[in-house]
């Protein structure tokens, strides 16, 4: 793994190339091409927080800052995996005809995901200015977060890439499973929210470990916890109480364990398969 | 002994051999996983079996034979897109694999910006491509396009710059599939004193070919391949006299390729 390893930094001039070619196709075609690429989360989110705060009464104060918060890093995970999924197929010309580590692919996908992503961060910090929430010294950890998501998203991209040149329905399967994940996560709602839902009791220590344990789900609530304050609102007629629960850096620690050993055992299994990409094709 | 030997070869290639599984059925999907799990529908074929050859260095070799017969295989060998199946292969020096049309090229990037990326692809740093952008352009004659988006390129323009690219990256070794020279019948001209000049330089150069005319005008030596074998190995004049007389005349032969 370590000869492989070497051989794509060897290749790093590919990989800034084809980078550069992502981001530039990207926002190309039109002057305002970042911000058309911004446009759908945020309209997402508009809505959204229309129907919670309008229709169903959260009381969380800046309810749409907390939803934009874990929107942007799923939508970070979401296009990651979907991009990766048709990366070597796309390029099937490529791979038919030269030699370059194969891994180069996926992983030119996900950092010009994360390149978006850390742009739609720069936007969404305007917003908490405009909002005027707090500025917290946990902002520091972002990187860190930002990190171990990306060594998450990464190893699903390897899987995903790999197997999609084998059996061309694993992007409808992801694309199914994604759409799954975006309402079983707490992306739309907070953790928190469990306590006052009418999931029953007995199963309330369940569901939040689910989230616990889910690197992706604790990661986003990471975000939420590290960039905007605590919470606590007390019960009204229509809405239960909401408590914060503070973050766990036990848990951000789990996430962060799962997420590399997600990215090894995708980085293996690519290697192990990328050699009849070539024949398959 | 690494030392004599690499003085002597390019490219030498020990007992390969090249064995794909081939599937009837579509294993494209899952569910086509699933209804092959017996295995009943798939088969073996046997590209290259136990092909040994050297190519020494400055020398330019072509390999022909019939569609089948194993020639396209053993340049993805070379090219390092297959793994072998058994034998091994040595290159000393830098191969670079001239692309068809460009495919690396993408339609919404202007030709600057394709230089880079398809250089990119053929292992060359921004560095080695910023001195040799200038020869590039002036050998495609695309001055006043190249910064226009490649996708408002004609094909033959397309097929100019995609070349230019390949011949001017200075490889050791070139590994060439089909097409030596593009283009109009000026452009093709250039294209031939361009290898000309490559071959003068003491560079290797190793195409596959059905076109028997590019073949005779521009190698020193040819292989015959049949059936993943050599088949016959030697001066171009006599590997094609051979070749022709088997399998009928040239024309023939253009037309099943």
């Amino acid at each position: 793994m370590l000869n492989e390893l070497k051989e794509t930094i060897r290749y790093r001039e590919l990989l800034v190339n084809l980078v550069v070619r992502d981001i530039k196709v990207r926002y190309k075609n039109s002057v305002m091409g970042f911000f058309w690429s911004l446009l759908n989360p945020l309209l997402q989110v508009a809505v959204i927080t229309f129907a919670f705060k309008g229709i169903m009464r959260y009381n969380v104060p800046n309810y749409s800052a907390y939803l934009l918060c874990a929107f942007l890093p799923w939508t970070f995970f979401q296009m990651s995996v979907l991009d990766a999924s048709s990366a070597v197929i796309y390029h099937a010309n490529l791979v038919k005809k030269t030699y370059f580590p194969r891994e180069i692919l996926p992983i030119s996908i996900v950092i010009s995901n994360l390149i978006h992503f850390i742009l739609a961060l720069l936007v969404f910090f305007v917003y908490l200015l405009v909002l005027g929430t707090p500025i917290l010294a946990t902002w520091v950890l972002l990187p860190v977060v930002v990190c171990i998501q990306f060594l998450l998203n990464m190893g699903v991209a390897f899987f995903v890439a790999s197997l999609n040149v084998f059996y061309e329905d694993i992007k409808y399967m992801a694309t199914v499973l994604l759409n799954l994940l975006l309402f079983t996560l707490p992306i739309f709602y907070l953790i928190e929210t469990v306590k006052g839902s009418s999931i029953p009791a007995a199963y309330r220590p369940l569901v939040l470990k689910l989230f616990y344990w889910n690197p992706l789900a604790y990661l986003i609530t990471t975000y939420r916890k590290i960039l905007l304050p605590p919470f606590n609102v007390a019960a009204t007629s229509t809405a239960p109480a909401i408590h914060d629960i503070p973050l766990s850096y036990a848990y951000l620690g789990l996430a962060a364990l799962t997420s590399l050993i997600i990215f090894i055992a995708g980085y293996a299994f690519f290697n192990s398969r990328k050699w009849k990409f070539a024949e398959r094709l | 002994m690494q030392k004599d030997f690499k003085s002597d070869y390019a490219v030498s290639v020990h007992d390969l051999c090249k064995s794909f599984i081939l599937s009837h059925g579509r294993p494209g999907t899952l569910k086509g996983l699933f209804m092959l799990l017996n295995k009943s529908g798939s088969e073996k074929v046997e590209a290259l079996r136990n092909v040994r050859f050297n190519v020494a260095k400055g020398e330019t070799l072509a390999i022909t034979g019939k569609n089948g017969s194993g020639k396209s295989t053993l340049l993805g060998v070379l090219a390092r897109v297959y793994k072998p199946t058994s034998g091994s292969i040595s290159i000393n020096g830098r191969l670079s694999t001239l692309l068809d049309l460009g495919a690396g090229f993408h339609p919404d990037l202007t030709g600057v910006e394709n230089i880079y990326l398809n250089g990119a692809i053929l292992g060359l740093s921004r560095r080695e491509l910023k001195r040799c952008l200038d020869d590039i352009v002036d050998f495609a004659e695309l001055h006043q396009f190249i910064d226009a988006p490649i996708r408002t390129y004609s094909n033959g323009m397309m097929m100019r710059l995609g070349f230019s690219i390949a011949i001017q990256t200075d490889p050791d070794i070139m590994l060439v599939d089909e097409v030596l020279a593009v283009g109009d019948e000026a452009f093709q001209q250039k294209c031939y004193a361009k290898v000309k000049e490559i071959q003068q330089k003491g560079k290797t150069i190793i195409f596959v070919s059905h076109d028997l005319e590019a073949v005779r005008r521009v190698a020193t030596r040819a292989i015959w391949m049949e059936h993943g074998r050599i088949r016959m190995d030697g001066d171009v004049g006599n590997v094609l006299d051979a070749y022709i007389s088997a399998y009928g005349s040239p024309g023939e032969l253009s037309n099943a390729g």
